[in-house]
């Protein structure tokens, strides 16, 4: 029993020392920019100068439409593998199906009424 | 034959059914009349309810991931009864509060209960973790219902992040169960070879759940919670969430020959001892009544999962007698803090300072409710501590009895201190509490069952020892 233990132990020893030897090799590769230069405390951009500050607005909309694509994404995702072994699986797939597809009509229609696809 | 398949799950159906009807209804009516869409919701709860006593629920379905038991239904029933209580509280706060989003907030609650109704009967892994995110998810959004105020969005925000970080948590548990049994079922995972890493997952899928029990020392979500969010929310989050959690937890503990409780009773009982000192301790100093039952409702949970470490027949049997008089005194006392509560929710002691001179009908009510909580003669709470008391003492856990029964005295005092409040001081805020229709109703049902449980307990703890019965 104790012996099972040692894996375990392994396993823990191993989550601690990567990202701690990760730490370590960066902060001794890595380029030291002089103590105050300002670009030093500028918002990170992947190399771009970065524009404006960091905190931002985003309007809702996008993730309104975003969670309407999924929605269609998912049903579309399990449309093809019914249809293409809809022939074996018989009139209960077929019944199922049309619960599901009626199920996310009634959230499309849900998403219609509260005006999430409308752009204004 | 899909009726066939389905008709364990028949009561969870006419949720589906009536949530979604409830949904295409709420389209059309005209934003001054969604009260009624509350109505609907609490219709629909009572079909489920009426569905587990008037059809045959019993049987497997959905490939055996589910199975309908008596310990299933006594616990459908209680998820239904206690989102029927909230659901009534919330009729005139939600026309009150947020007038065209009625349809929403009873949506959301819906979906919940439906989580928790599936759990009470889960036998599968997969189902297990996706009955339990059904449950959750809606909470965080009504929590947070409230939105432009500050606490109520707080106090969302903090079930959002624990709920989230215990999902994963949860999830990692249930990986390290699959991956040391190779299967999903409950019962082929209770079989398995003991090993490192099905010990490791049990306690890791304990300690997912134990955030969403509010057991300590996972409870910091708890008080902030409850003093944030809207009142007759936190009628649900404080009852139907809690319960569930013990029925996952029975579920997954005792599935098989409970040999998965076997590789966690220590921990299980130290989590008990540890919840019900914080649960106890940390309600002594609390002002808000909120934050007092938020902590004494983590204490009764320590109780709870005392029960569940014992594992025989006799000890379950006590623990879902403690979760039924759970229900209706818990319940009680927050729907009685909701009508007593201010337009900010606040529920400081000075509040109920002379409420008996104010409304006599909320002062004897919550008086009842506290006394049920303390473990006082002739209330349910009384008989729900000493059946569990017995039944542990009986398994051999004296020492855990004696010292849980011990820390629970200081219970009394904090409970006291409210109902001195109530009783014998003069009122800082003059003049009588209107109460509305709905959560006087509430009030009184928990009333009647709180008291009617208290003189004749025999019929209930049958019931309850039924439910155990169909565990090893």
């Amino acid at each position: 029993m104790q012996e099972q233990w040692v894996s375990a132990l392994v396993f823990l020893g191993l989550a601690f020392s990567v990202p701690l030897s990760m730490l370590v090799g960066a902060a001794l590769v890595r380029v030291r920019a002089k103590s105050n230069l300002e670009a030093k405390y500028d918002t990170y951009e992947c190399g771009e100068e970065p524009d404006g500050p960091a905190w931002v607005r985003f309007h809702p909309r996008y993730y309104i439409v975003a969670l309407v694509f999924v929605l269609f994404d998912v049903e579309a995702a399990f449309l093809f593998p019914w249809a293409l072994t809809l022939r074996e699986l018989g009139t209960l797939a077929l019944v199922e199906m049309f619960v599901f597809v009626t199920v996310l009509l009634i959230g499309w229609a849900y998403a219609l009424r509260k005006g999430a696809l409308s752009w204004q | 034959m899909m009726v066939d398949l389905l008709a364990p799950l028949a009561a969870d159906a006419i949720l589906v059914i009536g949530a979604l009807s409830l949904l295409l209804v709420d389209l059309i009516l005209p934003p001054g009349e969604k009260r009624i869409l509350g109505y609907g919701t609490i219709g629909v709860l009572l079909a489920a309810l009426i569905s587990t006593f008037a059809l045959d629920l019993s049987g497997e379905a959905v490939g055996g991931a589910y199975e309908g038991d008596a310990l299933a239904l006594f616990f459908k029933r209680g998820f239904y009864v206690s989102a029927i209580l909230a659901s009534l509280a919330s009729l005139d706060f939600g026309a009150k509060i947020w007038p065209r989003r009625q349809g929403e907030y009873f949506q959301l609650l819906l979906y919940s209960v439906l989580g928790m109704s599936l759990l009470a009967g889960v036998r599968d892994l997969l189902l297990l973790a996706v009955a339990f995110e059904l449950m959750g998810v809606p909470l965080y959004a009504m929590a947070a219902f409230s939105r432009k105020d500050k606490l109520a969005v707080e106090g969302g925000l903090k079930l959002y992040l624990t709920g989230a970080v215990s999902s994963a948590v949860t999830l990692y548990g249930m990986s390290m169960l699959f991956g040391a049994s190779g299967s999903t079922n409950l019962a082929e995972i209770a079989s398995a070879p003991s090993s490192p890493m099905l010990a490791m997952g049990v306690a890791l899928t304990l300690a997912g759940m134990g955030f969403k029990l509010g057991v300590a020392p996972f409870h910091m979500w708890v008080p902030d919670t409850y003093r944030g969010s809207p009142p007759p929310f936190v009628v649900l989050v404080a009852v139907a969430p809690k319960i569930a959690g013990i029925a996952a937890l029975t579920r997954l503990l005792l599935a098989g020959d409970g040999a998965l409780l076997d590789s966690v009773s220590e921990l299980l009982l130290l989590l008990a001892w540890f919840t019900v000192i914080v649960g106890n301790v940390m309600a002594l100093p609390q002002d808000s009544v909120r934050r007092l039952l938020g902590f004494s409702g983590v204490g009764h949970m320590g109780l709870l999962l005392l029960g569940l470490t014992t594992g025989t027949a006799e000890g379950i049997a006590a623990m879902l007698f403690y979760v039924a008089g759970y229900i209706f005194t818990t319940a009680g006392a927050l729907l009685v803090l909701s009508a007593v509560a201010d337009e900010d929710g606040n529920d400081g002691l000075a509040r109920f300072a002379g409420l008996s001179q104010r409304s006599g009908f909320l002062a004897f009510a919550m008086l009842v409710f506290l006394l049920s909580l303390g473990g006082i003669p002739f209330v349910v709470g009384f008989w729900a501590k000493l059946y569990l008391f017995l039944a542990a003492w009986g398994a051999g856990y004296q020492l855990s009895v004696l010292f849980i029964a011990l820390v629970g005295v200081i219970g009394l005092y904090y409970y006291l201190r409210v109902s001195r409040a109530m009783y014998m001081t003069e009122p800082t805020v003059e003049g009588p509490i209107s109460v509305d229709l709905g959560t006087q109703l509430a009030i009184a049902l928990c009333l009647v069952f709180v008291v009617g449980m208290g003189l004749v307990p025999q019929p209930f703890v049958a019931v309850a020892e039924t439910a155990a019965s169909v565990l090893r």
